[in-house]
């Protein structure tokens, strides 16, 4: 496994909201955020960060991205100094932002001002270089566009913009909060690659999204955060089996499909099928050796078989043994989740 | 690149980008009917103005000119400072710059320093222009320690007034709340200082607007420390001769200092705590 590069330690950090009282107006109290979490990120690795809409993953990558402050906890640097390493605590949010490049989610850069200009002001906080800036301008292809005033870039545009700001102090570990956003399937696709070559050169990478399906092929690690708690942290693989989640396959056919007699006789489980006129499709769940060889055998018209990848809901379901409206909707208060105690409300 | 050297480019940045913006554009033709304009107005050899009082000197050209700065300059600087927080936080720009490893109280003062000086720059020039007006008019200097003390006490109040706006951005989520406040604010002290002035000495039993009964003067002259106009006014009174309104030049200097550093204290703790 990779060598650590940034690791959180009980680290803390909850939005202060205003709770008036008659004698008290001003009164603030300790709200949402993230009570404490450990988490680890590994050098050359891309995570993952999925969760519902409020799970705190913005919060948490502003934490880690030293916009917001560590209330408690602290944050832990790995460097490498040639064969050594050094791991030394980064006690102020100006050492983390450092090594950190932050991409906010979906910033809207507007005005006169021009794309060089824009990165130059950005630039200038971290005393980068004019070739660096015009290397970046290019890497993210906005080179034609370089003159251009903000007001006339597309949104893709504008996220490539907010991409080179991340990448102008060279980072070691770089934050992308729902990077997809507004991007078409070939800026899409032009990103995904560009991330891989910087993990390849050891850049961590944090990608927080609302999607599971969206990250698969792109991430080797995933954390799942729900109410500002991380339930679950690894590799993808190891995840998916703690969860129960893994080995599930989707099939489709035509004319009849696998009678449940049929399935069991296979070591499978059913989980869903559905049933159409002339087609069917189902999902299985079970070691898959043989079995399509097996379906056929017995005369079933097979059109596709393939792994079934998880998405979010059933990872957050399976996680805390709740139903969907009580994960996504809130609808029992009791959902509360019981992982963390967070105490009283603080003042 | 050292933490000195960014300031001083961040700041550079900020000035450029203002001090060529549409709205210095649309804003200096004002300020150049207000500033040079008055000084040719005041400058006149045959004005004679409400109550019968005359600029004689050069100094006092400048003074009452000075009623052009308050007007024109502090508006100047509301209309420069009023989304110069908020609209970034609104974009999302923000979080970006706030997600650099320039410190935020670096970052704040690099927004006040930017914002004020661009406002700062073209009406200094004016004020220039205003001198040479003055030179053409009357055949007489201004003497270059009135010249200086106008500019610093001028590059003053343009600061608070950027100041309170920064202030008003910071707090406020979208522009247009802002721009209320930092309007309002200056609304209140260039025109219902008056009526606060009033209010008091209605209350305390002194003739209101009387310019002969020292009370008035004097009560005039103490709440005037707590409007930044008012205080702008003593700076500049201290160079003309014959004003006496019951306030010690260490009053006024040390108001001077409370309206730099508060509202620069405010805005960089609410800097500090700002979240994105």
């Amino acid at each position: 496994m990779a060598e650590v590069v940034l690791q959180l330690v009980g680290a803390s950090c909850r939005h202060y909201i205003s709770a008036p009282t008659l004698t008290k107006p001003w009164k603030k109290i300790r709200g949402p955020g993230i009570p404490k979490i450990d988490l680890a990120l590994y050098r050359g690795t891309i995570l993952g960060l999925v969760g519902p809409n409020g799970a705190g993953k913005t919060t948490l990558l502003r934490m880690l991205a030293g916009v917001l402050p560590l209330q408690k906890g602290t944050a832990v640097f790995t460097s490498l100094k040639g064969d050594q390493t050094i791991e030394r605590e980064l006690s102020t949010s100006v050492e983390l932002r450092k090594v950190i490049g932050h991409m906010p989610e979906q910033v809207r850069w507007q005005g006169k001002k021009s794309v060089h200009d824009a990165i130059t002001e950005i630039a200038a906080m971290r005393g980068s270089s004019e070739h660096r800036i015009l290397g970046l301008i290019k890497l993210v292809g906005l080179n034609s566009r370089i003159d251009s005033p903000l007001d006339e870039l597309s949104q893709g545009m504008r996220q490539r913009l907010t991409l080179a700001t991340a990448l102008l102090g060279s980072p070691d570990i770089l934050l992308l909060d729902e990077p997809f956003n507004g991007l078409d399937p070939v800026a899409a696709q032009a990103f995904t690659q560009l991330l891989q070559q910087l993990s390849e050169k050891g850049v961590s990478i944090v990608i927080s999204s609302h999607q599971v399906s969206g990250l698969i092929g792109i991430i080797d690690r995933i954390a799942l955060l729900h109410r500002g708690q991380l339930l679950i942290e690894g590799e993808i693989k190891s995840v998916e089996k703690d969860l129960e989640l893994s080995d599930r396959f989707d099939l489709t056919g035509t004319s009849q499909p696998p009678s449940s007699k049929l399935v069991k006789k296979l070591g499978m489980e059913l989980l869903k099928s559905e049933t159409d006129q002339n087609s069917w499709q189902m999902q299985l769940k079970g070691n898959p050796d043989g079995v399509l060889k097996k379906l056929i055998s017995e005369g079933i018209e097979v059109e596709s078989w393939q792994p079934h990848a998880p998405d979010l809901v059933e990872m957050l379901c399976s996680s805390t043994g709740l139903r969907v409206e009580d994960v996504g909707l809130e609808i029992t208060s009791s959902a509360f989740l019981p992982l963390i105690n967070r105490g009283v409300e603080e003042e | 690149m050292s933490g000195k050297v960014s300031y001083r480019k961040v700041t550079s940045l900020i000035i450029k980008e203002k001090i060529f913006s549409t709205r210095m554009l649309l804003m200096f033709p004002i300020l150049l009917l207000f500033i040079p304009g008055m000084a040719w107005g005041f400058s006149d050899p045959s004005i004679i103005l409400p109550g019968g009082h005359r600029p004689e000197t050069p100094m006092e050209v400048l003074f009452y000119s000075s009623l052009g700065i308050v007007f024109g300059g502090t508006m100047c600087a509301v209309l420069m400072a009023f989304d110069g927080v908020s609209k970034e936080r609104a974009s999302g720009v923000l979080e970006v710059k706030l997600a650099q490893p320039m410190s935020r109280l670096s970052q704040t003062l690099a927004l006040v320093h930017g914002t004020s000086v661009a406002v700062i720059i073209p009406v200094t020039i004016l004020l220039l222009i205003s001198v040479f007006i003055i030179r053409y008019r009357m055949g007489a200097w201004p003497e270059l320690m009135d010249i200086i003390i106008h500019i610093i006490a001028t590059g003053l109040i343009l600061t608070w007034y950027t100041l309170f706006t920064l202030i008003a951005s910071s707090k406020a989520r979208e522009q247009g709340t802002a721009m209320a406040f930092g309007v309002g604010i200056w609304f209140f002290f260039t025109f219902l200082w008056a009526l606060v002035t009033s209010m008091v000495a209605l209350a305390s039993g002194i003739a209101i607007g009387q310019d002969n009964d020292s009370s008035w003067i004097a009560l005039e002259g103490a709440l005037d420390l707590f409007s930044p106009n008012g205080v702008y006014h003593h700076i500049l009174e201290t160079r003309l001769s014959g004003v006496q309104r019951g306030v010690s030049g260490w009053q006024i200097w040390l108001m001077t200092i409370a309206w730099t550093v508060l509202p620069l204290w405010i805005l960089a703790k609410r800097m500090e705590d700002l979240v994105p």
